[in-house]
């Protein structure tokens, strides 16, 4: 126990000084393993090379620059704003309207992308000068960009879904289908916190222009190629046509094409996209390496057997122990970067969620929930960051308190996905 | 930039929008290297994409996948991975807490990078060092792939590369990417 508490404050100082997060982890990993092994280097050095030439090998985690592709292509492909369109056509006459036509637009390019910061980086192009031009309070523009960008994560494709399935050996085609239905309530919750939002600062959202029911039917067949991508490939996963991988070739390819139809794409943006996708995989992959290597380590200690015995001998009500991880993980959100947060976590936290009798799935769907929060909890949620770059005329403290009413909406959707599974376990249940 | 200071550095970056006008800094030399390495990567994953289109659509329409298509996919992956590494490292994108940065003025903040830039740089030598092992065991072994026979040591030799010219780039940062 002792040994890897000691381990995890080396690993924060060593973040704490600017050493790549990666790389701390890493390092903390391998000179912990020496160390519960007798000082032993050789096999400390074993795990380091396993580990790096299999994850750098694992098939299913191809998924993850294809679905990272696949995003980059569509969101060249102008998609977005057309998707914010439909939205607005139907609900932008609502008060605060065009906040949750953004809240929707965002689900619904989530529902092709995996990540969830370039559904909110999108997104701030698209919809921030529309809801500027209503005269929306910057307050409750960027809280809600920031916000349904996380949905990004939630709705299957999902990057994190993948890189969680592959730690834990969780089936990613279940991951996917269980993310859906909590995505849709977030997604909900998240329009209802716009309309707290304007309920305490009428100011802050007033209605667009009604807008006919011709002109809604138009701007709705103009998101077809969303519809179309996600049902062939979240469907096609999700009926057993091909498995998560494949899905993600077939996406990717799919979006190429519909982007080269468009005319978006340029030799030059077909060069960028691919090298954008490629890098932003090789830093995740670095994150996944450091974070087994400190597994492996925290695999060996006392550590997941100390905690297990402590709940068991306590009789914790098991409901309560989930609780009780849910409040670690929102504090440390605040703080750390949420990838290598959960990835450090989980060898401690899943065995026992599993010996509890949860599903895997459905503790899978909560960290993403978590995560979520994380992306937007000041001072340190990823989403924030991206506005307050994006979209330099509004203060980062204005951010910070736009996203307020959002935190607590996902709050709310936590609880219900702790008390209620089958939100997140009903769709998984129904698959072969 | 609103403040920079207290959020996270690198960690996936948005498409388009922050990228525009990519930002290669330094010598023509270093944009050639960059250039070279993002021309492999995305070429890389281009193959990947059409490789999996072609084996589904081979599978379903003519009942005929493609053999092995999963281990040149495997591989495939493995390249990428470390084609873009030194492209991270040289953007200097890696995750990083930088809260730090709030409590030290701007000379302690670059004297501080370029020791984590030295620390990297030695952790980057010590990987090379475990990965070379590594490869010249797989070569000794003459280890192929299970259906297609291709021999995988060069790609683990090609791993060892890409780590360790992350090394020298850590090592060049740390003497010239900071002002003194």
């Amino acid at each position: 126990m002792i040994e890897g508490l000691v381990a995890l404050g080396a690993m924060l100082v060593l973040c704490f000084l600017r050493l790549p997060i990666a790389f701390a982890m890493a390092v903390t990993g391998v000179v912990g393993y020496a160390y519960m092994r007798d000082w032993n280097w050789t096999v400390a050095f074993a795990a380091v090379q396993t580990n790096v030439y299999e994850t750098g090998r694992n098939y299913t985690l191809s998924v993850v620059p294809l679905f990272l592709l696949m995003g980059i292509f569509v969101a060249r492909a102008g998609i977005a704003e057309q998707l914010f369109r439909a939205a607005y056509a139907f609900i932008g006459h609502l008060r605060g309207g065009l906040a949750m036509a953004t809240v929707i637009a965002c689900a619904g390019f989530g529902s092709i992308c995996g990540s969830s910061i370039a559904t909110a980086a999108t997104m701030a192009k698209v919809a921030y000068p529309s809801m500027k031009r209503f005269g929306y309070s910057d307050q409750l523009s960027a809280g809600a960009i920031a916000a349904g960008g996380t949905l990004g994560i939630m709705i299957p494709p999902s990057t994190l879904m993948v890189i969680y399935g592959v730690f834990t050996e969780t089936n990613i085609g279940k991951m996917f289908a269980a993310g859906l239905l909590p995505g849709i309530l977030g997604a909900i919750l998240l329009c209802g916190a716009v309309q707290w939002a304007c309920w305490r600062d009428p100011k802050a959202g007033p209605r667009g222009e009604r807008v006919s029911w011709r002109e809604r039917w138009v701007s709705l067949a103009g998101i077809w190629p969303v519809a179309l991508l996600f049902l062939f490939v979240i469907g096609g996963i999700y009926g057993g046509m091909f498995t998560a991988t494949e899905g993600a070739g077939m996406g990717a390819f799919g979006a190429m094409v519909f982007a080269l139809w468009r005319r978006a794409l340029s030799w030059k943006t077909l060069y960028q996209s691919l090298v954008d996708s490629g890098r932003t995989t090789a830093m995740l992959f670095l994150i996944l390496i450091g974070a087994l290597i400190f597994a492996d380590f925290i695999n060996i200690t006392s550590m997941p057997s100390d905690l297990k015995a402590f709940v068991q001998r306590f009789e914790v009500n098991p409901v309560l122990v989930v609780a009780a991880i849910m409040l670690i993980y929102i504090v440390l959100g605040t703080a750390m970067e949420e990838l290598s947060m959960v990835l450090l976590t989980l060898p401690v936290f899943f065995p026992l969620i599993v010996s509890l009798g949860f599903d895997p799935v459905w503790y899978g769907v909560l960290v993403v929930t978590i995560v979520e929060i994380g992306l937007i909890s000041p001072p340190v949620g990823m989403n924030l960051f991206v506005l307050s770059t994006l979209l330099p005329q509004v203060q980062t403290t204005t951010v910070f308190r736009g996203v307020l009413p959002f935190i607590g909406a996902d709050i709310v959707r936590l609880a219900l996905l702790i008390l209620f599974p089958s939100i997140a376990l009903w769709l998984p249940s129904l698959m072969r | 930039m609103a403040e920079k200071s207290g959020g996270l550095a690198g960690r996936e970056r948005a498409p388009e929008v922050l990228t525009e006008g990519a930002h290669v800094p330094g010598t023509r030399w270093e944009r050639r290297a960059d250039a070279a390495l993002g021309v492999a990567a995305s070429a890389i994953l281009f193959c990947m994409m059409t490789l999996t289109f072609v084996d589904v659509v081979l599978r379903y329409v003519f009942n005929r996948p493609l053999r092995g298509g999963f281990e040149v996919t495997e591989l495939l992956l493995l390249v990428l991975i470390f084609a873009g590494l030194p492209l991270v490292t040289h953007a200097n994108e890696h995750v990083t807490m930088d809260l730090i940065d709030r409590w030290l003025g701007s000379r302690g903040s670059a004297l501080l990078s370029r020791v984590m830039e030295l620390a990297s740089a030695a952790l980057m030598f010590g990987l090379t060092w475990l990965m070379w092992l590594r490869a010249a065991r797989v070569a000794g072994y003459g280890d192929t792939t299970d259906v297609l026979r291709i021999v995988v040591a060069p790609f683990v030799y090609f791993m060892v590369a890409m780590i360790l010219l992350s090394g020298l780039i850590h090592l060049w940062r740390a003497f010239t990417a900071y002002p003194r």
